[in-house]
């Protein structure tokens, strides 16, 4: 079972100094830049380039932190890791899990937008 | 005060975060997305901090830091590494690399507030020590410069001053003039003459001005001036030592700041070799005979300047063939050795004694030998002059 949390909205607030019109902002442009990183780490794998997965897998990790989905996190640094590593075989599953994460945080943050920050 | 930062990061929504961030604690932020396009903003704009991603395509954040430090404008601009490492060896990687701190990427408005204004303070503090540096460098270089015109222009007073002296060789027919002098800086305030007066008469005298430096050496050249023959015999008929005493005394009192003359003046009538003369608080004058003992020819006496009424006893003796006459200034004499003990007159006597039937010259050149090997040191703390006169057989 998943300890981790899809998205934690106080943290995330938090990282945006309070700014819920910058989180949005935010969050509109993760929404729109994520996928890019999660096809180049697909493409990496396909390729067995190791290096560029763990780039791939970097950037996308880089830019979940503002987010504060530390389920998506926890899986971008491991596919990071077995990039690292060399190790594209194990990576392929854990590539599968980054996008399945990453689609659960897109849904909580469209879910967000469309219903707006609870107050 | 506004600062311009320099945000480097390829990941947009981190930068977006950071860039709004910055933004709202007041500063300017420019942003670059690697290592390459920073160096151009960082060339272009001179920005008081920059923080930089660590992994980036084109050019990594240590990569970037390093080239920064390259740049002898930029070396001291203040860099904060931003990254999710926290291992020592990263750390320690990103330091030695040229990065002065670090920035976590999920840092708190505090943490960033907090690192930002240290590093914004921490620059300007380098940045003034350079340009105070670069101040004290730039008035070293003037001192230098000046040093250099003023070690130029004493070069040429001691020239002058040195073409005053007397040339060694024949003063006077049946007489021979020897002597070394060593001023204890470039100018000297030590000096001395020897002067045809007349056909018959040869006037000489030795002074030493109280005090060092360029002071003292002025004050001794202003005398040297007043005591040239055409000036004495003009001002008091002729070159009688105790006269001219008397007349230096009165010319020359104590100065504002308490600095005085030690002077012996001499005059030798050359048909009967009878040598006048007398004394201001001059003690360095040897009498050294062919084959007698020397004798110091002083008495107790003032210095100048202090009395004006005052009266200077003279004296007189008749020389004989083969006679020799030092004049000789206490920078010799007191010449100290590493212990503080001087070197004595009776030393400068017993060394003249020893030489007295070598070449006057090499009297002399001995007497200096055995002074600075009694000093252990080849420069003397006070001028250094040993005058040598002597009479044919």
């Amino acid at each position: 079972m998943d300890t981790l949390e899809v998205f934690v909205l106080s943290e995330a607030l938090d990282l945006a100094d309070g700014d819920q019109e910058l989180f949005l902002t935010l969050a509109n442009l993760f929404m729109q830049e994520s996928p890019k990183d999660v096809a180049a780490a697909r493409a990496a794998l396909v390729l067995q380039d190791c290096d560029g997965l763990a780039a791939a897998a970097h950037k996308l990790k880089g830019s979940v932190l503002p987010m504060c989905a530390p389920r998506l996190f926890e899986r971008a640094q491991r596919l990071e890791m077995l990039g690292r590593q060399g190790d594209c075989a194990e990576a392929a599953s854990v590539c599968a899990d980054v996008e399945r994460c990453l689609a659960e945080v897109h849904a909580a943050l469209r879910d967000l937008i469309a219903g707006g920050f609870p107050s | 005060m506004v600062a311009t930062i320099l945000l480097v990061e390829d990941e947009p929504v981190t930068r977006m975060s950071m860039v709004a961030r910055l933004k709202r604690l007041g500063h300017r932020v420019l942003e670059a997305g690697n290592g390459r396009e920073a160096l151009e903003v960082v060339g272009r704009e001179r920005p008081d901090l920059i923080i930089v991603d660590w992994m980036m395509p084109e050019m990594d954040g240590p990569t970037f830091c390093e080239t920064v430090r390259r740049d002898p404008t930029m070396k001291s601009v203040y860099i904060l590494l931003m990254t999710s490492h926290d291992q020592p060896a990263q750390i320690a990687e990103g330091l030695a690399r040229g990065a002065d701190d670090f920035l976590s990427k999920a840092a708190s408005k505090q943490e960033i507030m907090a690192r930002v204004l240290a590093g914004l303070r921490t620059g300007r503090l380098v940045r003034e020590l350079e340009t105070t540096g670069a101040q004290l460098e730039s008035s070293m270089l003037l001192l230098q410069t000046k040093q250099r015109e003023m070690e130029a222009d004493l070069q040429s007073a001691a020239a002058f001053v040195h073409s005053l002296l007397p040339p060694p060789g024949s003063p006077a027919p049946g007489l021979s003039l020897a002597w070394e002098y060593q001023p204890a800086l470039t100018l000297g305030g030590d000096l001395f003459g020897v002067a045809a007066i007349d056909a018959e008469h040869l006037g000489l005298y030795i002074l030493d001005a109280s005090g060092h430096g360029v002071a003292a050496a002025l004050r001794s050249a202003s005398l040297m001036t007043f005591l040239r023959v055409e000036n004495i015999l003009q001002l008091i008929g002729s070159y009688d030592p105790a006269k001219v005493l008397r007349e230096v005394n009165r010319q020359f009192p104590l100065s504002a700041e308490g600095e005085y003359f030690t002077l012996w003046v001499g005059q030798i009538h050359l048909p009967t070799r009878s040598l006048s003369y007398a004394s201001a608080g001059h003690h360095g004058i040897l009498l050294s005979p062919a084959e007698r003992p020397s004798r110091w020819l002083t008495r107790p006496s003032s210095p100048l300047g202090f009395d004006q009424a005052a009266v200077f006893a003279g004296d007189q003796i008749t020389l004989q063939p083969a006679d020799r006459l030092f004049l000789l200034s206490d920078g010799i004499y007191e010449a100290p050795s590493p212990t503080g003990e001087p070197w004595g007159r009776w030393r400068f006597q017993q060394a003249v004694e020893a030489q007295q039937h070598v070449p006057l010259a090499a009297t002399i050149a001995h007497c200096f030998t055995e002074a600075r090997r009694w000093q252990a040191q080849r420069d003397f703390l006070d001028d250094a002059a040993v005058v040598g006169l002597e009479l044919s057989v």
